[in-house]
């Protein structure tokens, strides 16, 4: 059986079973409300009918894989794993909350009500934040294989990896067709098999290119060290060393930089000596929060190789590219003016 | 983000015989960000990192900087910074450390307006979405062009390199799937918006830049650029000035300004080389090319502050420029 391996399975998981019958159109219209609550929930949610399989994340396209499988089977097998009785019937739809962790939870069940599927998917959206919120009375763990083990059986699979590419099926509604001229080796939409040089140890692992150094780092070779700030190049929290030299890693695709020695936070320190721009950082009270803190000290190092930066001004100056929120900017300077000596 | 083929190219030829449909990627400065934004959304990646186009070569002729060169290589080569030292501070004036290190000289020259109802993709925008309006123009408009501007796009060309560089008639590179090279005036390579802003420079699908040329010239070595921004380092420019003269016998010979931050491309401002040349240097005669290049000036209620703002910059660079020679 050809399988479909759906997409991005690191975050929470939504899975919707639609009533028998009902007639699935998800309006342009209807998206955006779905799209805000997912983005809110950092979720994805699939919706598995006996022929179809549609998949729904804050910031895609709707993928759609067309598939026959046995949808009642699974919602029992959830239902059960839920520990909660029967109940269930042809008639009605569920959704179920699926945790990065395996934590399965039963978010909606109802009859063919009344509105139109969309907006019942929308409700079963915030019962599912509410679900998040709230302690859950009877968590249940199952395992992502054992999830995959029987999702596989009932015709599709939840990719056991983290980030996982949308491999579409032939005649899938979307770019199904060929790839046209990039086809050569290393090329593909899928994912790719890369290693990264991190701190001196070769690591290797399996991404889709979209996937940024930052991300690879912190979600996949968990070196949570670099900060996610912005996440769009304007506030230095994700600086990390390539080849020496500061940059920030999440405007750097992970696949780009393969060929490169990359240094992280998390690099600096031998053993439980910190290392001289760290202690400096400890000493001088470099910060407050200090979620800003391993980007500014990684962006010191940086700033002590380039050698151009000597002044009060000029550290200022050649760090202008590292916001601390908190304004521990004096302490900041003095920390890399004394931490500058002692490298 | 959108799903994407990568294809990381061994040479030029590789790259250009793999560009149909694609976007080739740099330092990813610009194209990531407005990947993930969803402005921009390649169905195919062309790495040209590994092309070896970085190196940065001088002779008598002049300099040809290699389009991966990054932006902090080529504002430290100490050719550029004693020969040219208006592209060098231009550089050193723009973004971040960070970002100078991972930008590369032909993404630079291909950079996208910073304009913040093309970077969301719920505004309406001419440039992202060609007939669905401009947001822009009556709207929040303060950051926004009053030079080259029409009636569908007033957003600014956001590159201080690029202004240093039309002032120093650089020429651009490229080559052609075809195989075809091609050299391009720098004034001649980026578009005012006209009736087509999402045209933005003439490079023909698949042309890949492959370097910058600086010629040498007789105003080269003695330029400046000035840059005035909302805070004092790590903004975009509110206006910024870039400034080459040749002066011989207490005589402006030759001059070349180029201006940032007030218009829809790279602006080369003529009416100010021609007040400026055959005058002896004076506040004066500076003030006279200043009140010239901003005659044709358009604005905004927002932006209008940038006409006087923009006179200012020009005038204060030309006096700093003479006086530090």
């Amino acid at each position: 059986m050809e399988k479909v391996a759906l997409g991005r399975c690191d975050g929470l998981l939504l899975l919707a079973f639609p009533s028998e019958g009902s007639d699935f159109v998800v309006r342009e219209a209807d998206l955006a409300p779905i799209r805000a609550e997912l983005r809110g929930l950092g979720a994805t949610l699939v919706v598995v009918s006996a022929t179809s399989v549609w998949q729904f994340r804050p910031d895609d396209d709707v993928e759609h894989f067309e598939r026959r499988l046995d949808a009642a089977a699974e919602v029992e097998r959830l239902t059960a794993l839920c520990g909660i009785d029967g109940a269930s019937g042809p008639t009605s739809e569920s959704v179920f909350l699926i945790e990065p962790r395996g934590e399965v939870r039963l978010v909606s069940r109802t009859g063919p009500g009344a509105g139109s599927l969309a907006e019942r998917l929308l409700a079963a959206l915030s019962s599912a934040g509410r679900a998040v919120v709230a302690e859950s009375r009877r968590p249940v763990r199952i395992s992502r294989r054992e999830c995959v083990t029987s999702a596989l059986l009932a015709g599709f699979a939840l990719a056991s990896g983290n980030a996982c590419a949308p491999v579409r099926a032939p005649g899938a509604s979307r770019d199904g067709g060929a790839s046209g001229p990039v086809s050569a080796a290393g090329a593909g939409p899928g994912e790719l098999d890369v290693v990264l040089t991190v701190n001196g140890e070769r690591r290797p692992l399996r991404i889709e290119p979209r996937v940024s150094l930052l991300d690879a780092l912190r979600e996949r070779l968990d070196l949570p060290g670099s900060k996610k700030g912005c996440d769009h190049g304007q506030c230095g929290a994700c600086t990390v060393l390539v080849d020496g030299r500061r940059v920030y890693a999440c405007l750097t695709l992970a696949v780009m930089v393969q060929n490169a020695k990359i240094t992280t936070i998390e690099g600096l320190a031998r053993g439980d000596a910190l290392h001289p721009m760290q202690a400096a950082f400890v000493a001088e009270d470099g910060l407050q929060c200090g979620y800003c803190t391993p980007g500014q000290i990684m962006s010191a190092m940086g700033l002590v190789t380039e050698g151009r930066a000597h002044t009060d001004d000029e550290v200022r100056e050649h760090m202008s590219g590292n916001l601390c929120r908190c304004g521990a900017y004096p302490n900041i300077v003095r920390a890399i003016q004394i931490g500058r000596k002692a490298i | 983000m959108e799903p994407f083929r990568y294809l990381r190219a061994e040479d030029e030829r590789h790259a250009l015989a793999a560009s149909k449909g694609a976007t080739y990627i740099a330092g990813g400065t610009t194209l990531v960000d407005l990947m993930r934004l969803g402005v921009m959304r390649p169905r195919a990646l062309v790495d040209i990192s590994g092309l070896g186009l970085a190196a940065i070569d001088a002779d008598d002729g002049g300099v040809r900087i290699g389009a991966m060169a990054r932006n902090t290589d080529v504002a430290v080569h100490p050719v550029i910074a004693a020969s040219y030292p208006v592209l060098s501070e231009a550089l050193l004036s723009g973004a971040s450390p960070q970002l100078r290190n991972m930008a590369t000289t032909g993404g630079n020259v291909l950079q996208r307006t910073r304009c913040a109802y093309f970077r969301d993709p719920a505004a309406r925008c001419n440039k992202r979405d060609p007939g669905a309006g401009c947001g822009a123009i009556g709207g929040h408009a303060r950051m926004h062009a009053v030079l080259g501007v029409s009636d569908r796009c007033i957003a600014t060309h956001p590159s201080d390199m690029c202004v240093a560089l039309v002032a120093l008639d650089a020429v651009v590179r490229t080559r052609a799937p075809s195989g075809a090279e091609r050299a391009i005036a720098f004034a001649d390579f980026h578009l005012e918006p006209g009736a087509h802003p999402e045209v933005e420079n003439v490079l023909a699908p698949g042309e890949l830049i492959t370097h910058v040329e600086l010629p040498k010239t007789a105003f080269s070595a003695r330029s400046h650029y000035l840059k005035v921004r909302d805070r004092a380092s790590y903004a975009f420019a509110l206006v910024s000035a870039a400034v080459a003269l040749h002066v011989d016998g207490g005589v402006i010979r030759e001059c070349r300004v180029g201006l940032g931050g007030v218009a829809t491309k790279p602006w080369r401002s003529a009416p100010a080389e021609a007040g400026l040349v055959g005058k002896s240097p004076s506040v004066a005669v500076f003030r006279a090319a200043a009140e010239a290049a901003m005659k044709d000036a358009t604005a905004q209620p927002d932006n209008a502050f940038k006409i006087e703002l923009a006179k200012r910059t020009l005038v204060r660079a030309l006096v700093e420029l003479t006086e530090r020679a």
